[in-house]
């Protein structure tokens, strides 16, 4: 389906107004400099779609930093997030699978997932730091979306997702026109994304993800440490990680009712799993470290068969020793291979 | 499953018994029902305080009233020993996985408990003796650090009572001005006192990490298998449902996959005893 810009940004206008389509919040990506940021859109600012992952993980708008668990209240919130890219799609497939299709429900992010509509954006650029194709994703969203929308000229082409997905359609076409794309457009939009594949795959040549990592817990602890030396355990990577679900069940309760708030915690912090008495099974901060790639690359992957890692680059960017993700997994991984052969 | 699993369970406190200097066990009667097995553990709230994780100590067929045993050890505890009778707290649970008392019917049971690890053991010994028909032999060791630390002192002989139920309890030490007329020494040594076939048959040990390890070892030493050797861990488990991940012991979540593991399940994760 293919829908001009101009019409798609005033269905954008016109669902933050009152009378428009009852959302009661719009959120969606805007540019400042290099980096993108999601914000709450008022119908000013002109919106960034089609560039690269945000700064801040979509998760962050289901699963927020803070928020009560207990007692809750259900209302008809209906919410728009515009401009989501398929790593942070890939992280929310992970989330749902923790903490709604598992053993419990996390009634919140339950909530928040079925009040928000999703419209995902093709990555058409990539950051410095963007390495999905490691991980086997891809810079255009398969699924996990309501509508994607792919660049072609003045338009967008739109693939409908989900039932949410053509509810939003709906709505669109009430005021935009919209008609079906041609083949050409089509295989257009393939050469597109083809190409921004290709820049992932030129960006990361250096790394190598291809081995066991189920393994790289075996390797010698002391090719850890070396990794680990610059990291001063503040925790960043985690809290910016868009699968990193990990918090505190904080009690706030009073004498008059029983109060449950859940705040986000880090593996990576001391505090983190002190038994009363005081004992920590990760004491150290290279036990610490380590965990962190067990998380994401063993346990997730055994628990939701879902690497916890997505490739978004995220705790590149926000590591205060400089950090690399790509370049200790691909020295990991390395070591894997040296055991074995 | 769509009920929130941290809604809280208000509870009333009735009765609350002095246990030891450190040790108190809080009689509850919970608003709504509240159901348990054996070795499954519940979240106790606080209010103005805190939460934090405890094992019942009572029978899971007793369902007059929960008790929880509380050693004071930190911030939320110091606050439980402080409550009065008539005050309200919280409880969200039953957490985790039970004893498999199924899997023990007709067999011999060696139950170890340590200290304030001395709770889960009571209520596995309670329920037990609940339906003391369904099981052979009950070996009960018990260990304090002094006899002033040991708890449920006016309990044992009742329970020595029941036929085929044998206690056998040893303290550290016996610091001068206190009386003793039982075993001295550690809760290891206890193991050398008794005459149990270790084959196809359960032993259940809880207590402080370095109790568990030793009481495992010399129980692996007198020919218990590791499958047969259930421990009853603790971490540091928040949220009782698997969301957290504080509780983890390698790729297992305390919480969940536990808080009963056999030996053989985590002997390879790292850390298991601290």
């Amino acid at each position: 389906m293919l829908i001009p810009k101009e019409h798609f940004f005033q269905f954008l206008k016109s669902s933050v107004s009152k009378e428009g389509s009852g959302f009661s919040e719009v959120i969606l990506p805007y540019k400042n400099d290099d980096d993108l940021f999601f914000i709450n859109y008022s119908g000013q600012r002109e919106p960034a779609l089609n560039y690269y992952r945000t700064i801040d993980p979509l998760r962050i708008y289901f699963y927020f930093p803070r928020e009560k668990v207990y007692p809750i209240k259900t209302d008809n919130y209906k919410r728009l997030i515009v401009g989501a890219t398929a790593c942070d799609l890939r992280a929310l497939n992970l989330l749902d699978k923790a903490l709604v299709k598992g053993d419990f429900t996390d009634p919140v992010y339950n909530d928040w997932r079925k009040s928000t509509y999703i419209i995902s954006a093709d990555c058409e650029e990539i950051a410095d730091t963007c390495h999905c194709t490691l991980l086997n994703g891809k810079p255009y969203p398969d699924n996990n979306y309501d509508i994607n929308l792919s660049s072609y000229e003045d338009n967008f082409v739109l693939q409908i997702g989900s039932k949410k997905g053509e509810e939003l359609l709906e709505m669109l076409e009430k005021t935009g026109k919209t008609k079906e794309e041609s083949e050409a457009v089509k295989e257009r939009i393939e050469k597109n994304r083809s190409s921004v594949v290709e820049d992932l795959r030129e960006q990361n040549k250096d790394f190598n993800y291809n081995g066991d990592y189920t393994q790289v817990r075996n390797v010698d602890p002391d090719k850890w440490w070396e990794d680990q030396e610059e990291c001063i355990g503040c925790g960043a990577c985690t809290n910016i990680c868009p699968t990193c679900y990990c918090m505190i069940l904080n009690d706030e309760s009073n004498q008059q009712e029983f109060i449950k708030v859940r705040s986000q915690d880090s593996c990576q912090l001391h505090g983190y799993s002190k038994v009363a008495a005081g004992d920590s099974p990760r004491p150290k901060m290279r036990d610490r470290f380590r965990n962190r790639y067990l998380c994401k690359f063993e346990y997730m992957k055994e628990d939701f068969d879902e690497l916890g890692c997505v490739g978004c680059g995220r705790c590149i960017d926000s590591c205060a020793g400089e950090i690399d993700i790509r370049e200790v997994m691909h020295k990991m991984l390395n070591q894997v291979k040296q055991k074995k052969a | 499953m769509s009920a929130n699993p941290f809604a809280v369970n208000s509870a009333q406190i009735t009765d609350i018994i002095q246990e030891s200097p450190s040790i108190k066990t809080l009689r509850l009667d919970p608003k709504d029902k509240f159901e348990f097995s054996t070795g499954q553990f519940a979240e106790l709230t606080v209010p103005d305080k805190g939460e934090a994780p405890f094992t019942p100590s009572s029978s899971m067929y007793n369902t007059d009233y929960i008790d929880i045993t509380i050693m004071k050890t930190g911030f939320v505890t110091n606050h439980i020993h402080q409550l009065e009778p008539g005050n309200r707290v919280g409880l969200r649970g039953p957490f985790g996985n039970e004893y498999p008392l199924e899997d023990w019917e007709n067999k011999d049971i060696l139950i170890m408990g340590g200290g304030v690890g001395m709770a889960p053991t009571r209520s596995l010994l309670l329920s037990l003796l609940d339906r003391k028909e369904d099981f052979n032999r009950i070996i009960y060791l018990v260990g304090a650090r002094t006899p002033k630390d040991m708890i449920y002192k006016d309990e044992v002989e009742e329970w020595r009572k029941y036929k085929d139920v044998e206690i056998i309890r040893g303290v550290d030490e016996v610091p001068e001005g206190q009386e003793w007329n039982e075993e001295v020494g550690l809760i290891t040594t206890l193991i050398e006192k008794i005459d149990i076939n270790p084959e196809n048959n359960p032993a259940v040990v809880c207590g402080p990490p370095v109790m568990m390890k030793f009481s495992t070892l010399e129980l692996i030493d007198y020919g218990y298998s590791e499958e047969n050797i259930y421990l009853s861990m603790e971490k540091k488990m928040y949220c009782g449902h698997g969301q957290c991940r504080h509780c983890m012991i390698g790729n297992y979540y305390t919480c969940k996959d536990g808080p009963v593991f056999t030996y053989h399940q985590i002997k390879d994760e790292e850390n298991i005893w601290k």
